[in-house]
């Protein structure tokens, strides 16, 4: 117990503590100027009628699943590219790394130009036959590039994580499989798949966690708009707090945004934990 | 009985009278120098705190340091940050008791310090007026409107500049227009002559003939604000109420769009011009015309070297300023002292501040052309007469309009900002974009009004 008690002791103080002061500070009325003044659920009854703060939300959960399906799709799937014995394997996977220790401000001001009207993407897409893409100016193409962004980042991290749980897999099965006659979408559809389950849960829990925390990405990218297009909550809870110096609705939208993560959690855990039952 | 000492003639009273004259006017001569720029007593640390600018925060520091050299128990502890951060940071030092003893903040946030106390009456004495309306008489009467609250100066006006419309007098000659002939004057002919400015490629803009900022949302309000203005419209009502969704509020935004809608001459999506400079695209020479603060010929040099030295820009007044329409977007910066500071910090700020003050000629030399608040002191010199197209410079400065002072400034302007890019951007109809914004602003007015 002693050896642990200074970790305990720290998050006590540095995670469960100022989570508690917010969740207090949801229930007052807070400028930073003042102390807070306690006015109970005025603040969740008021975000809840903001027409702005159920954009931002549903603009959440739009990216959470977007980017969380999108990652572990490609992830999973530049995983199984790269699990092969070809040359060059590793220079591939350092290369694809490199997306996601590049500094984020650099990332987002890279895809911004990247993204203008007359950036090397739509340079790319015109001979394809698109026309010209306004990616960050219109309103139904701004949070789908934002999406494209957090794929391109965040992809080859998880790509890693699964490549660690296809290596776990015992050659041995695959060779019985065949032997059995199993082709390699058949290996693939019970083999793989059903083996990676619990490496799969922690990566879209993970993806799912890390996509609802989000914040520079649209902040740097859009600002939010065109509108209220990308705003998320974690940008709206900046916002109301350092902007508007609403402290006591940020915390409350932040309470919120802390429920949401926890019931995807629960809900995801529910899901795989059903699945694995299945496959056992 | 006469007293050998007062001399023949003079009797005992005369003798102390003159004396007590003497002493009298001694002691105020001593006090005016010490009044002017007084060393404190103890040794004290002041913190001051100012926005970044590559002209204006140099001059600053200088003029701090200066001040700390002739007052060596002075110490200034000199940060800043960047524009947009300033008041962010200002608001959390409130919050965590971390906030300066004085800083510099921008006009339009003088409702929010002072709906909350946050910032100390100034002794307009300590800084060099003998009475408040001797203050107000040195600045022109809209720049100290929103210092001075009961009776009381809260600000001390520093920068005042007004918005110019930055012409590219070489791409006026290239389709035949001359620049000071056919300026526009009006929002009709601001639109025909980009239009002739502006070259497409298909849908690409190779040259946008006039660009409104996109970027961000003070710059949303610096450039709609005149507009809103120009066809009578307001802000808010008496009661408070946002009325920006009213007949004249849809007609500055069709002005607004008109550029873009209407001319043609404008792609809103298209912008390499980003904070902290909005006006690259012009400086690039990718749009013709760009209303803009007063710009540095360093800045413009930086940019495109060829256009400063070969002077092929123009500052003109904006569209729909005339002898009758004095609306042009006007903002400045204030010294502020915090409410919080001890006394003696408070006092030691006051001299600091009537020091930095105290050289305007080289304040102007060393940011220019960046125009000062005061109404005297600089402008008669021959060295701000002989600046280029100073004359319009100060005349935008004079002409200006302010932006609404409202606590709930942040909201006001980010609703507006939402609703051009969604006017400009989506398409969005005008009216219902507006009733949008002002159903937004409403929302904070009474959520201001009840916390």
């Amino acid at each position: 117990m002693a050896f642990v008690m200074p970790t305990i002791l720290f998050f006590l103080v540095f995670k469960y503590g100022p989570m508690l002061w917010a969740m207090g500070l949801s229930f007052t009325t807070y400028d930073m100027m003042k102390p807070p003044r306690w006015v109970g659920l005025e603040n969740y009854e008021s975000i809840l009628r903001d027409p702005i703060f159920r954009e931002a939300l549903a603009n959440t959960l739009v990216y959470i699943a977007g980017s969380t399906i999108f990652i572990t799709l490609v992830g999973l799937g530049l995983a199984l590219a790269i699990n092969t014995r070809g040359p060059g394997r590793r220079a591939c996977m350092s290369a694809m790394f490199l997306t996601n220790i590049m500094p984020i401000l650099a990332v987002c001001l890279v895809w911004r130009f990247l993204f203008h009207p007359h950036g090397l993407l739509n340079q790319f897409l015109g001979p394809l036959g698109f026309g010209r893409l306004d990616w960050l100016t219109d309103s139904a193409l701004a949070m789908p590039a934002i999406i494209l962004v957090t794929v391109w980042r965040f992809a080859p991290y998880f790509m890693v994580v699964f490549l660690a749980g296809l290596l776990t897999i015992p050659p041995e099965y695959y060779e019985a499989a065949e032997i059995d006659g199993a082709n390699a979408v058949r290996r693939f559809r019970y083999l793989t798949l059903p083996l990676l389950m619990p490496v799969t849960f922690f990566v879209v829990v993970v993806a799912a966690l890390l996509s609802a925390r989000i914040f520079l990405m649209p902040f740097i990218i859009t600002g939010g708009g065109p509108g209220n297009a990308t705003r998320v909550l974690s940008m709206l809870i900046y916002e109301t707090g350092f902007s508007y110096m609403k402290m006591g609705r940020a915390a409350a939208i932040s309470v919120v945004l802390f429920a949401i993560v926890m019931v995807l959690t629960l809900a995801q855990m529910r899901l795989f934990m059903r699945s694995e039952e299945e496959y056992s | 009985m006469t007293n050998a000492s007062s001399g023949p003639g003079v009797s005992r009273r005369q003798a102390l009278t003159r004396i007590g004259a003497l002493g009298a006017g001694a002691t105020a001569v001593a006090a005016t120098r010490t009044r002017g720029f007084a060393q404190p007593k103890a040794p004290i640390t002041l913190s001051f705190w100012t926005f970044d600018n590559p002209q204006q925060r140099p001059w600053l520091h200088k003029r701090v340091n200066q001040y700390m050299e002739k007052n060596p128990n002075v110490k200034v502890d000199f940060q800043w940050f960047t524009f947009a951060d300033l008041g962010k940071k200002v608001s959390v030092g409130y919050a965590t008791g971390t906030a300066p003893d004085g800083f510099v903040t921008g006009d339009w946030l003088m409702p929010t310090w002072l709906a909350r106390n946050l910032i100390a009456p100034l002794d307009v004495k300590l800084l060099g007026y003998p009475a408040l309306d001797a203050f107000r008489k040195d600045h022109a009467d809209a720049f100290v409107a929103g210092a001075i609250k009961d009776g009381q100066a809260y600000g001390y006006p520093l920068w005042f500049y007004g918005f110019c419309n930055y012409l590219n007098t070489k791409q006026f000659k290239e389709v035949g227009l001359d620049p000071v002939k056919d300026q526009p004057r009006t929002w009709t002919e601001l639109g025909e002559v980009a239009k002739r400015l502006t070259i497409k490629q298909g849908n690409k803009f190779t040259r946008q003939g006039f660009k409104f900022a996109m970027h961000a949302a003070q710059w949303t309000m610096i450039q709609l604000n005149p507009i809103v203005s120009q066809v009578g419209g307001q802000w808010f009502d008496a009661s408070g109420k946002c009325t920006i969704n009213n007949e004249a509020g849809v007609k500055a935004m069709t002005i607004r769009a008109s550029i873009a809608r209407q001319y043609g001459a404008e792609d809103p999506a298209d912008s390499i011009a980003t904070f902290p400079l909005p006006q690259m695209d012009w400086l690039k020479e990718r749009c013709s015309m760009f209303s803009c603060h007063p710009i540095p010929p360093v800045a413009i040099k930086s940019q495109n070297p060829v256009m400063e030295s070969e002077g092929y820009f123009l500052p003109v007044q904006m569209a729909g300023v005339t002898a009758d329409k004095r609306y042009t977007t006007c903002y400045g910066f204030n010294f502020v002292v915090n409410a919080r500071a001890p006394k003696d910090k408070q006092e030691a700020l006051h001299d600091m501040y009537r020091f930095i003050m105290s050289d305007l000629v080289d304040c102007w030399q060393a940011t220019a052309p960046f125009t000062l608040a005061r109404k005297t002191g600089w402008t008669d010199d021959p060295r701000v007469k002989s600046f280029p197209h100073v004359g319009e410079i100060i005349k935008a400065k004079d002409n200006g309009v302010f932006f609404p002072r409202t606590p709930i400034w942040t909201e006001l302007a980010d609703a507006m900002h939402r609703a051009v890019q969604k006017v400009m951007l989506n398409n969005a109809d005008i009216k219902a974009a507006l009733d949008e914004a002002a159903a937004e602003v409403d929302r904070a007015t009474a959520e201001f009004k009840k916390a």
